[in-house]
């Protein structure tokens, strides 16, 4: 044992990889910028007006925040930006200008700085914002009244909303194909599947998500939709349903992937992301709210702490 | 703290952005259509949307709007909305609408059908007529 090297660890000068936190957030913003334009096509200037107002205020309450408590300027890094724009496109497009300042200031603040900072924070920002703001002010998400000054060239109802409380024959107004391709209504940034798959696919071929916390998720979400179609088809929906409605895929690729809430070691990734499925179909087929993405992300950074102790790696390797 | 660049980068983002958010909000914010699109209706039993373009549209239902807003009958482009007549809740004085065109000694009738008793009679008997359209309580209202 004596004789055995835990760790390995050369001299200095050391190689910097390149790789920042800087670089990191304006990937994910660049690669969120496609299902945004998706959102832009659709519902128009008022899309731009949420996404934009909700960065710059993202970016105003970090700034405002480490200036009062006399901590490092950190808004250069780019991650309250990304909270922001998370978070916008999660809101509907008709979402009020006092809506957005405040949940910034939740998802910055209450979300992050609260807790210490980047890398610290135990829920994803931009969930805990948006969660917080459906409890609070539960009309502005009903997706079906924020839209109703909207003209589509679709049936423009929520999707989840008309199946959850008419039942499956009642989606037969929707096609796989369109809501694939973002002629849905929902948040202003997470309704067009193709894009967020780009998109997704993107940060995972970068390694800037791991997919092995996306894929186990929607993995969960199919499984369990499955199951429940099978169990009584006329009221629970198709997995394939599922996975293009609602959060799904922005959860996927966007949401249960934040760095600090999400697990790094590879069972608990698998675990996490599958539980995370799991619960958001339980939640949308056997509970009270239409959607579950957001509390079932929420619910699984709880865990995060604790699923991060199964077999975790030693550091180094023994030679 | 990150690089003077990066600084002057994100501070240049936070303010353009703001404007943009500023302009969109007071240029672009969109206004409800005349006629409407879809109404949603606030109700203690269940919120019901209502897509009034579906209804009145050729490709839709193709109602004349008359099919609906049924008075004053002599006067086509009066279409009054149906909460002007019909109040939330009955009382003993008849709703402000009907002092617009008639005296009060014209009124006979003092008392209007309540929103809800207008709807439930105008939509579910239109419905049940065509054949066409829900007509239970779950078909409309959702929790």
């Amino acid at each position: 044992m004596a004789e055995q090297k835990k760790l390995i660890v050369s001299h200095a000068p050391f190689w910097h990889d390149g790789s920042s936190i800087h670089e990191r957030s304006y990937h994910i913003m660049g690669a969120a910028l496609l299902p945004a334009l998706a959102g832009f096509v659709l519902y128009g200037m008022p899309a731009v007006g949420v996404m934009s107002l909700s960065i710059s205020f993202a970016i105003f309450w970090e700034f405002a925040f480490t200036a009062v408590t006399k901590r490092p300027l950190t808004i250069a890094d780019g991650n309250a930006a990304l909270i922001g724009m998370l978070f916008g496109m999660l809101l509907p497009a008709a979402t009020p200008w006092w809506a957005v300042v405040t949940g910034t200031f939740i998802a910055v603040i209450i979300g992050k700085q609260i807790f210490g900072g980047i890398g610290s924070n135990a829920f994803n920002p931009a969930v805990l914002a948006v969660a917080i703001l459906m409890v609070a002010w539960k009309e502005r998400f009903n997706f079906d009244a924020a839209y109703v000054n909207y003209s589509f060239g679709f049936a423009a109802q929520y999707p989840l909303g008309v199946l959850k409380h008419f039942g499956v024959p009642a989606t037969r107004i929707f096609h796989l194909g369109d809501l694939f391709f973002g002629r849905q209504t929902g948040g202003l940034g997470t309704g067009c599947g193709a894009a967020l798959v780009a998109a997704g696919a993107y940060l995972i071929y970068r390694g800037f998500i791991r997919w092995e916390i996306s894929l186990s998720f929607l993995a969960g979400i199919f499984l369990t939709a499955q199951i429940f179609n099978l169990a009584d088809p006329v009221r629970f929906g198709g997995p394939f349903f599922h996975l293009l409605t609602g959060y799904t895929l922005f959860a996927a690729f966007f949401l249960l992937t934040e760095d600090s809430s999400s697990p790094v070691n590879l069972i608990p990734m698998l675990i996490y992301g599958f539980c995370g499925g799991v619960l958001t179909i339980l939640i949308r087929n056997i509970g009270a709210h239409i959607d579950g993405s957001l509390y079932a992300v929420l619910a699984m950074n709880m865990v995060n702490p604790l699923l991060d102790k199964i077999r975790p790696k030693a550091i180094g390797k023994v030679l | 703290m990150g690089s003077p660049r990066a600084l002057r980068f994100i501070c240049s983002l936070a303010i353009v952005l703001f404007i943009v958010g500023v302009l969109s909000y007071s240029a672009f914010s969109r206004k409800a259509p005349d006629p409407p699109l879809r109404m949603m209706f606030k109700v203690a039993v269940g919120d019901v949307l209502f897509d009034h373009h579906a209804h009145m549209s050729v490709p839709g239902y193709g109602l004349d709007c008359k099919d609906c807003h049924h008075h004053p009958a002599e006067d086509d482009t009066d279409t009054r909305a149906c909460s002007e007549c019909h109040p939330a809740k009955t009382g003993k004085t008849p709703p402000q609408a009907c002092g617009d065109c008639h005296d009060a000694d014209e009124i006979e009738d003092q008392e209007m059908l309540k929103t809800g008793d207008a709807f439930h009679g105008q939509c579910i008997s239109c419905h049940q007529d065509f054949g066409a359209g829900p007509v239970e309580c779950s078909g409309c209202h959702v929790k």
